[in-house]
This record gives C-alpha cells, sequence and structure tokens, in this order.
C-alpha cells in the first residue's frame, strides 16, 4: 500500500489478547492519533456520483 | 460543523482484541470513540479486500487487531 | 535458439507416436508478426505447425490449469516455475505433466520494436542474438538483446527448473543483474508522488482484464472483480476502481509471481503493472528469502510460519 502511495499510518496491525484491556486502550489510543496526525483520507475514496 | 474527528474501522478477532474491547467495556475504561468495530471471527478471516473496502467507502483509517 | 524448431518437431511426434501425452501445447505462427500463439497439437498430422522463435512470450503453464488428461508442454525458464507453482496449488498433478524444458534467450518485446520502426511491420525475422524487421519500405536490422521484454533483460532463471527433457543444452544464466533498479526509485519517492506515479501509470487502463486472463496465477472460478454480492469495485473505469483492480490483482501474486511477463506482454495500453507485481517479489526476496516456484518440496512463503518471520509493523 506505501508502495502505491498511501500513507503507511492508514493501516495499523496490532496483537491484543482478550485479558489486555489496558493495551486495548492504548492502541486505540495509539492509532487514533496516528490517523488524526495524517488527516482525511482523500487518495482511496470512491466519490458517488452526485446526485441532484 | 465541529473540528474533524477521524473514522477508523477497526477489524477485531472474536477471541482475542474483541474480548480486550469487551473486557475495556466492562471495566468502565475510556478510550477515543473513533473507531468503528467489525468482528471478524478470526484474524484469519481478514482479507486485502476489507481494507480497500473500507478506505473507498471513505475509512480514514482501518486498523487490524488479533 | 534457432534450431529448437526441428527438435520440438520430433520430441512431439514421439510422445504423441508412443501415446504417452494426449496433447502437446507448443507454438504456432500466429497471423501476425512476433504474434505467436498458443496451439494444442492432439495428432501427428498437426505437428509440423509448432514452431520455436523470440515471440513465444506467453505463459503456457496458463492452459495447465485443471487439466485432466496426460499432457506435454513446452516450458521456458518462467514457465517451469509457474508449473511447479500450479503443481504445488494442486492445479495440475506432477506425474499428468511431460515438461520439454527449453532454455531461453529472451523474448523480444513487440511493442519496443513497433515504435523504433516506421510504418507497418510485415516480416521479422531473426538469427541467434540479431533481429531483421522488414516494412513497406525499409529494413532494421537489431541486437536481440536491445529489444528483448524488460523481464527477460531482469531473468535470472532463463533454464526450466523442473523438467522430464530437454530440447537443447542450458544456457548460460545472467548474474549480478540489479533486478530493482526501478521499484527502488519508486520506493523512495514522497508518498504523494507514488500516488501521483501510479495515477499516472494506471491511467491509460480500459479494465480489458487481458493482463488477467493472460496469468496463470489468475485461476480463481470467480475473479473477485466479477463478484457482485458483495461488490468489491466499480465495473467501470473510474480511477479508484481501476487501482482497486491493479492493487488487488498484484497481491493475489503475491509470493507467486515469477515475472514471467505475460501480463504486460498481453495489455493492449502497454501499462507496465509488474511494477506492482516485482514490489511484492522483492519484498518476499528480502523479508523470507523466497522466490517463486524454484522447487516443489517447498512451501511457498505465505504458506507457512516461521517464529523468525518479521513483524515489527505488529504492534
Amino acid at each position: 500500500m506505501e508502495m502505491m502511495g498511501i500513507e503507511r499510518d492508514r493501516l495499523h496491525m496490532s496483537w491484543v489478547s482478550s485479558a489486555e484491556a489496558t493495551k486495548f486502550i492504548d492502541v486505540v489510543t495509539q492509532v487514533t492519533e496516528a490517523v488524526r496526525a495524517l488527516g482525511p483520507n482523500t487518495r482511496f475514496v470512491k466519490q458517488q456520483a452526485k446526485v441532484a | 460543523m465541529s473540528e474533524w474527528e477521524p473514522k477508523i474501522v477497526a477489524f477485531l478477532c472474536n477471541w482475542c482484541s474483541y474480548g480486550a474491547a469487551d473486557l475495556a467495556g466492562v471495566s468502565r475504561m475510556q478510550y477515543p470513540p473513533n473507531i468503528r468495530v467489525i468482528r471478524i471471527p478470526c484474524t484469519g478471516r481478514m482479507s486485502p479486500k476489507f481494507a480497500l473496502a473500507a478506505l473507498r467507502n471513505g475509512a480514514d483509517g482501518v486498523w487490524v487487531s488479533g | 535458439m534457432l534450431g529448437y524448431t526441428e527438435k520440438m518437431r520430433g520430441i512431439a511426434s514421439r510422445l504423441l507416436k508412443d501415446c504417452s501425452v494426449e496433447m502437446v501445447i507448443g507454438f504456432r505462427k500466429g497471423s501476425m508478426p512476433m504474434m505467436n500463439e498458443p496451439c494444442f497439437v492432439t495428432t501427428i498430422e498437426d505437428v509440423p505447425s509448432l514452431i520455436w522463435d523470440s515471440n513465444c512470450g506467453i505463459n503456457l503453464a496458463n492452459y495447465l490449469t485443471n487439466r485432466k488428461e496426460k499432457i506435454a508442454v513446452f516450458a521456458k525458464g518462467c514457465d517451469s516455475r509457474n508449473i511447479v507453482n500450479h503443481i504445488i496449488e494442486n492445479k495440475i498433478k506432477r506425474d499428468q505433466v511431460h515438461i520439454v524444458g527449453v532454455p531461453c534467450t529472451g523474448m523480444i518485446d513487440k511493442r519496443k520494436i513497433a515504435g523504433m520502426v516506421k510504418g507497418e511491420i510485415l516480416e521479422v525475422s531473426e538469427t541467434d542474438d540479431t533481429i531483421k524487421v522488414k516494412t513497406a519500405d525499409s529494413e532494421t536490422l537489431f541486437e536481440k538483446t536491445e529489444v528483448l521484454q524488460q523481464n527477460c533483460t531482469l531473468c535470472i532463471h532463463r533454464n526450466p527448473v523442473i523438467h522430464d527433457e530437454m530440447v537443447a543444452d542450458p544456457v548460460e544464466e545472467q548474474t549480478s543483474l540489479d533486478r530493482y533498479a526501478d521499484i527502488q526509485k519508486i520506493e523512495e519517492m514522497e508518498s504523494e508522488d507514488k500516488w501521483q506515479f501510479f495515477e499516472d501509470l494506471l491511467s491509460p487502463c480500459i479494465r480489458c482484464y487481458a493482463c488477467r486472463n493472460a496469468c496463470p496465477l489468475c485461476y480463481c472460478p470467480t475473479c473477485f472483480v466479477d463478484e457482485s454480492k458483495p461488490q468489491w469495485m466499480g465495473k467501470g473505469q473510474d480511477p479508484i476502481d481501476v487501482r482497486t483492480f491493479h492493487f488487488l490483482r498484484a497481491y493475489h501474486c503475491a509470493g507467486r509471481c515469477t515475472d514471467c511477463g505475460a501480463c504486460e506482454r498481453a495489455c493492449p495500453v502497454g501499462i507496465n503493472m509488474r511494477l506492482l507485481t516485482r514490489k511484492l517479489e522483492k519484498d518476499c526476496q528480502e523479508q523470507f528469502g523466497w522466490e517463486a516456484g524454484l522447487s516443489l518440496d517447498q512451501r511457498p512463503a505465505l504458506d507457512v510460519y516461521q517464529t523468525n518471520d518479521p513483524g515489527t509493523f505488529i504492534k
């Protein structure tokens, strides 16, 4: 994806066990911050035809 | 309109992160409300199609967690 | 590669005569210069139509998918690797195919040649290392090395990796090539430039799916582009749809692509979609030390888990 010019931080992967609620929250926060820093996704969005 | 908030599609494995999310909820922990959770039976169910479909439909980020 | 034709006809007649195969897959002359087409020979009478020259770039492994009969196939280096892929992926059994190895010195790029001469090309003939191109009012002689397909100039497996017999002695392999110079250049671009680069690269695409049809790896009963429930992408020429198609097609070839160049060769508008598949090939090479289709005993890189698999991208 990065090769094609989609920003790296748009896609995240992680391992969280079902007992790790705190890690879950950490990762959610991290991911949210990373995406927030990138700003809105404009590249790969399919524009729907505008209907009057 | 108020300030822009990122929309993140989260693909969570039923047995791992989905459980963690559940536990976080039950424990009344606070976390950012930007994720939209999609439960998948296993991270093995994940496919590149899903990530692309999410982005195509306007998600700002995709998060896969097992 | 000039003497191959006679030997091939000999091999084909022998195999058909002693009934060890029901069909021989090779090439015959196409209706236009530089357009050899695949040829399925089932009777000895048809054997003389078989030929071999530098226009046999189509990947014959493509025609083996899910066949039930015994087949002999002429296989270049890349074809043989795709046959290995097919066997590993259970698309054909090893004892069903009689692989006739063809050491290959590269196939010529018809688009390149058409761009280098003026007027319609009427005839193309070749010697071992030159190509003569005849148009209505001129005749041009090229060194074969200057008109090779790009993937052939970068090829490091010219000799078949598996074979039951060989048409000729192995040719010398190319070594010390910088195979991924162009990929590296793209990798070094800024994110925005990359986006623009592929926007320009893919903009002529007419979604004819010739690349998919020519590709020996693309044998899904229903391709994701044809699925409508759910519909993964639109059918039109919307740039995002085009991009999704090329992106996902490349992904399906991850760890399987042998860079045979069939996709680029088949493309009517000349898109170099190999930039995408080769990026994945490069990653497989770097991260898992894996090259597709080299051996029957090894499972593909994306098929196995090892504790030392790279995982730094996982939080």
